[in-house]
């Protein structure tokens, strides 16, 4: 701009100095002053077209030499196909991974929530320092007052999730349920399909049951029957008005499974019995920021506010705050830095990939040096040689980012099937402008990385001794060998770094999956029975159900081991409660006693495969009315019983409806994965179901029979017992252990693909360059070999060169392997990320590939005929 | 005149006017009005241009490399932008010239009565 400007000046300048000059002539030839002038303004012309014309002419020529130079890299590219072809295929390479990757970086991490300005909105968890909990939900009362209280937010909702069944109208079915407050909607500007959102009197007490439906529920379930909205559905039995249809790209916040309905909190049965409890923190919130405020200021608001409830209810709110993440953060969570992670080694492909053409670069200018000297000496500057070599390469560039971004397109398609289900995924992924734009600028950037380099070399080149050579190719400069050698060595380095992180993902892959869940998954088949709460309220109805249930099943031929158990490991998660030891002090402030739980029938242990290690096992006589017993795991004796025998001892726990029971330990089980498998197992206790009923009845079936049979029995049974009950989420224990490491095979999957990219793209790098060294020193070979040099010499030698580049390569790249196994240490599992055996692996295979990639061209050198070889000239 | 001659014929004023400055030139650098006067003299006043259109052609041929441009003093000492023939429009001029005969002498053939060719 600076130098546009200058050359405006300067024509003003020389514009003006012509006519004075013009003005002082014509006064030489005897006008008077004025009429000079005149004359001379007359003769010049009109000053402005003049200016004008020429501004455009600085343009024009801009142009021309722009075309030109593309014209002149697209008729050398078309005279070396091979050269041409390589280039681009790998150059698609990178830039179709880049950009897929980054098409999942970009929906999930960058491109704003779909939701009307997205920026104002956060989460409001409670958090209690003193007890260690980072997050949880709110209670409703406390809601309440946040909502009555603040002035920063517009509005707040609580959303919450669980399933119900729906009945009537086809076979009764479970369906995602959102219970809320009503004034998500209005908060989230959901606009509906048909009929209303919900809004806030439909919370209130003694408003009539209304609900939302999805598009898909509607579509799927309901025939797309317009008359839906205002007629009854029946949810856990009880009658719901259809108020209104959701479209099918709305996302309720925190859940990754598609919501197909909503009802407010005040309807829910389960929900709305803890409604009044100010100690019940079940309720995830929301809230919009009013337009202007920070979150700081939303913070210190919310921060008085809490201390205010504090002093108002002490037994409830004491110690307990409130914190604030903007949405997007809290939704993305730890997914963030997995993705991160893909998208750094993706880009060290494309880096390898621009190292690699980058080389090929070098071999052809070289070989053009004779053709660049003969430009250089008829009179092209430095810069305008660049200038072509560097359009030449932007050329190949764009060629590669298309071929690229056609690349993407097949593989965003294939990633969409490979994606973890549980990946937050609020937008959909796709290859759209923006991600185009990502692809495009990248092209631009790695022509630049790839071409800079040889075409500076070239520009550089010694004009007298390139032509005094004759255009061989032994002439080639030292920088320009170092600069092909630094190149394939960067290139080991980068390889090593993705092999390294790759290996220790495939290889705490590898352990995740062998590793003992300590219960035997095999020919279990699992399947819920949830019951509608409305209709079986009370735990002697669950009681009731289950048993019958049971024994029934295990009447049927082929499914005598049976059991019931809430939660099944992995299959449902874990869950969490605390537990008090009867006649211990109580835990010190600020830590508190936490066991998993789980409620189960006799049989669970034989059928499970978990070993019994001390005491007895639960059996029919453990019922509601006899003395609560409990079996705990092997972790929890040798944690809190390390001295002493557990057997006998009494420990106080339940779920919160029953929360304090005292339980007398009747036995030690084995240790159990419950939460994931990559999570080493902590203390566990369980209850008889017959003493802690649960208003479903999760079956666990061993059975040598197909699934489907297995489904198909559980189903008659059930139905037998009530024919309203659906039977939902059948399917094999060791098909959900796999689901469980989806995103680690996910992540496994991907750095492997990459790692083996890397390794492609190293080993023919290092070949296109021994290959070139060897064909440049054909002559200096065969002079060797004629003066007595064994083949084994030659065959030796060029080995060394090898090995030596592979060598230094390795060595800059253990340093950085070790750096980036650091940044992926959370992920692993099972193996170190100093792993010496990965890393010697790694090591040892770029290495052996190196050699190998050596071999080819050296068996040539060691083949060469010294007659031709001295004739190559 | 109709636009699309007018064009026509700017174009080919463009060819001789960058032709007339290189010529100009290779007698030795000059300014802008000193190059003006001279292609004025040399034409013998049939190629009437408007002084003007000669800074478009100037900085046509500076972008092409043809022509540098320097700081230095006219005659009357003033400072002045002094512009100079490079090597590569010594070698162009070369190039443009037998073109130009070329295409003067094929304009005379045709002009020519028939008969009359390889006569003075």
């Amino acid at each position: 701009m600076n130098r546009r400007k200058r050359m405006l000046d300067d024509l003003d300048q020389d514009i003006r100095d012509h006519i004075e000059q013009e003005t002082r002539d014509n006064i030489g030839r005897g006008m008077p002053p004025d009429e000079a002038r005149f004359a001379a303004l007359r003769k010049f012309g009109n000053i402005r077209r003049v200016k004008e014309d020429t501004r455009d002419i600085w343009i024009v020529v801009w142009f021309e030499r722009l075309m030109q130079d593309l014209r002149y890299g697209i008729r050398m590219l078309a005279k070396a196909p091979a050269f041409t072809a390589v280039a681009i295929l790998t150059l698609a390479l990178g830039i179709g991974a880049n950009t897929a990757i980054f098409s999942v970086v970009y929906a999930v991490l960058l491109k704003p929530l779909p939701f009307t300005d997205p920026g104002q909105l956060v989460t409001a968890f409670q958090a209690n320092s003193h007890e260690g909990i980072a997050e949880t939900g709110c209670s409703f009362p406390n809601y309440e007052e946040w909502r009555a209280q603040n002035h920063v937010f517009s509005e707040l909702a609580g959303v919450l999730a669980h399933q119900l069944t729906l009945t009537g109208s086809g076979e009764p079915t479970v369906v995602n349920t959102s219970v809320v407050t009503p004034e998500l909607f209005a908060l989230l500007d959901v606009r509906p399909l048909a009929g209303r959102i919900l809004f806030s009197e439909d919370g209130n007490q003694g408003a009539p049951p209304v609900a939302l439906v999805s598009e898909d529920l509607w579509r799927g379930r309901f025939g797309a029957d317009p008359k839906i909205v205002g007629s009854s559905i029946s949810l856990d039995k009880r009658p719901f008005t259809v108020v209104g249809i959701i479209p099918a790209a709305f996302r309720t916040p925190f859940f990754n499974t598609r919501q197909e309905v909503w009802i407010p909190l005040r309807r829910d049965p389960l929900f709305s019995t803890f409604m009044p409890r100010r100690a019940t923190h079940m309720l995830p919130v929301i809230g919009r920021l009013k337009p202007g405020v920070s979150i700081a200021q939303a913070q210190a608001e919310m921060d008085a506010i809490s201390e205010r409830l504090a002093g108002e209810f002490p037994a409830e709110n004491s110690g307990w705050t409130v914190r604030l993440v903007p949405l997007q953060k809290e939704i993305v969570g730890d997914v963030r830095t997995a993705l991160l992670v893909l998208l750094g080694a993706v880009g060290l492909v494309l880096l390898i990939a621009c190292a690699n053409i980058s080389n090929l670069l070098l071999n052809r200018a070289a070989s053009r040096t004779k053709e660049i000297a003969v430009r250089t000496a008829l009179g092209a500057g430095r810069v305008r040689i660049v200038r072509q070599l560097l359009s030449e390469t932007a050329v190949l560039g764009l060629l590669g980012g298309a071929a690229g971004v056609a690349l993407a397109y097949w593989g965003v398609q294939a990633l969409s099937s490979l994606l973890p289900a549980d990946l937050p995924l609020m937008n959909p992924i796709r290859v759209d402008k923006l991600v185009l734009f990502f692809a495009l600028g990248l092209s631009a950037v790695a022509s630049l990385v790839f071409g800079l380099v040889p075409a500076l070399f070239s520009a550089n080149s010694d004009l007298n001794v390139t032509l005094r050579e004759g255009g061989g190719r032994s002439g080639e400069s030292r920088n320009r060998r170092r600069a092909r050698k630094f190149l394939a060595a960067a290139e080991v380095s980068l390889a090593m770094i993705l092999l390294v992180t790759s290996g220790l993902l495939l290889r705490s892959f590898s352990k995740l999956v062998s590793v003992n869940p300590g219960f035997e998954p095999r020919h279990i088949v699992k399947a819920d029975i949830s019951l509608p709460r409305f209709q079986y309220s009370t735990p002697q109805q669950w009681n009731a159900f289950a048993a019958e249930l049971l024994s029934r099943i295990q009447a049927q031929p082929g499914m005598k081991d049976s059991a019931v158990a809430v939660p099944i490991p992995i299959a449902q998660g874990n869950v969490n409660i605390a537990f008090d030891i009867v006649g211990n002090p109580p835990p010190a402030p600020g830590t508190s006693r936490t066991t998993d739980y789980a409620s189960i029938s006799p049989e669970y242990f034989r059928v499970m495969g978990i070993p019994l290690l001390a005491g007895r096992s639960f059996n029919q006589q453990d019922i509601s009315s006899a003395q609560p017993v409990t079996l705990i795991s092997r972790t929890m004796a040798q944690r809190y019983f390390s001295d002493q025998d557990p057997i006998g001892k009494h420990l106080d726990f339940g779920l919160p409806l029953n929360p304090n029971t005292s339980r007398e330990i009747i036995g030690i089980v084995g240790d159990v994965r419950d939460s994931a498998l990559a999570e080493n197992p902590g203390p566990m206790v369980y209850a008889p179901f017959a003493q802690e009923p649960f208003w479903g009845a999760n079956m666990v079936v061993k059975s040598t029979l197909s699934a489907s049979a297995v489904a198909a029995a559980i189903r008659q049974q059930v139905q037998k017992i009530d024919k309203d009950l659906p039977v939902t989420d059948v399917a094999k224990l060791p098909d959900l252990i796999d689901a469980s490491l989806s995103q680690q095979r996910f992540r496994a999957f991907l750095l492997g693909l990459f790692g083996a990219m890397a390794l492609l793209l190293a080993t023919t790098g290092i070949f296109g360059v021994i290959s070139y060294s060897v064909s440049c020193r054909t002559n200096e070979i065969g002079i060797r070999v004629a003066l007595g040099a064994s083949r084994g010499a030659i065959l030796r030698m060029v080995l060394r060169e090898t090995l030596v580049l592979a060598v230094a390569g390795l060595a800059v790249g253990l340093p950085c392997a070790l750096a980036a196994s650091h940044l992926v240490g959370y992920m692993l599992f099972g193996v170190s990320p100093n792993d010496p055996a990965t890393l010697a692996l790694v090591a040892f295979t770029l290495a052996a590939v190196s050699a190998l990639a050596g071999f080819v061209p050296a068996r040539r050198a060691m083949l060469v005929d010294p007659m031709v070889a001295l004739r190559h000239e | 005149m109709s636009t699309k001659d007018q064009e026509r014929r700017i174009e080919l004023l463009q060819g001789t006017l960058d032709l007339l400055i290189l010529r100009t030139l290779l007698l030795g650098p000059a300014h802008g009005h000193a190059i003006a006067k001279t292609i004025e003299f040399q034409s013998d006043d049939v190629l009437q241009v408007e002084q003007g259109s000669l800074y478009p052609a100037l900085h046509r041929l500076i972008k092409r490399g043809w022509i540098s441009a320097e700081e230095g003093t006219s005659e009357n000492n003033r400072r002045a932008k002094f512009y100079r023939l490079t090597a590569k429009g010594r070698r162009q001029l070369a190039v443009e010239t037998s073109k130009w005969d070329k295409l003067a002498g094929a304009i005379a053939r045709i002009l020519r009565p028939a008969g009359q060719e390889g006569q003075p």
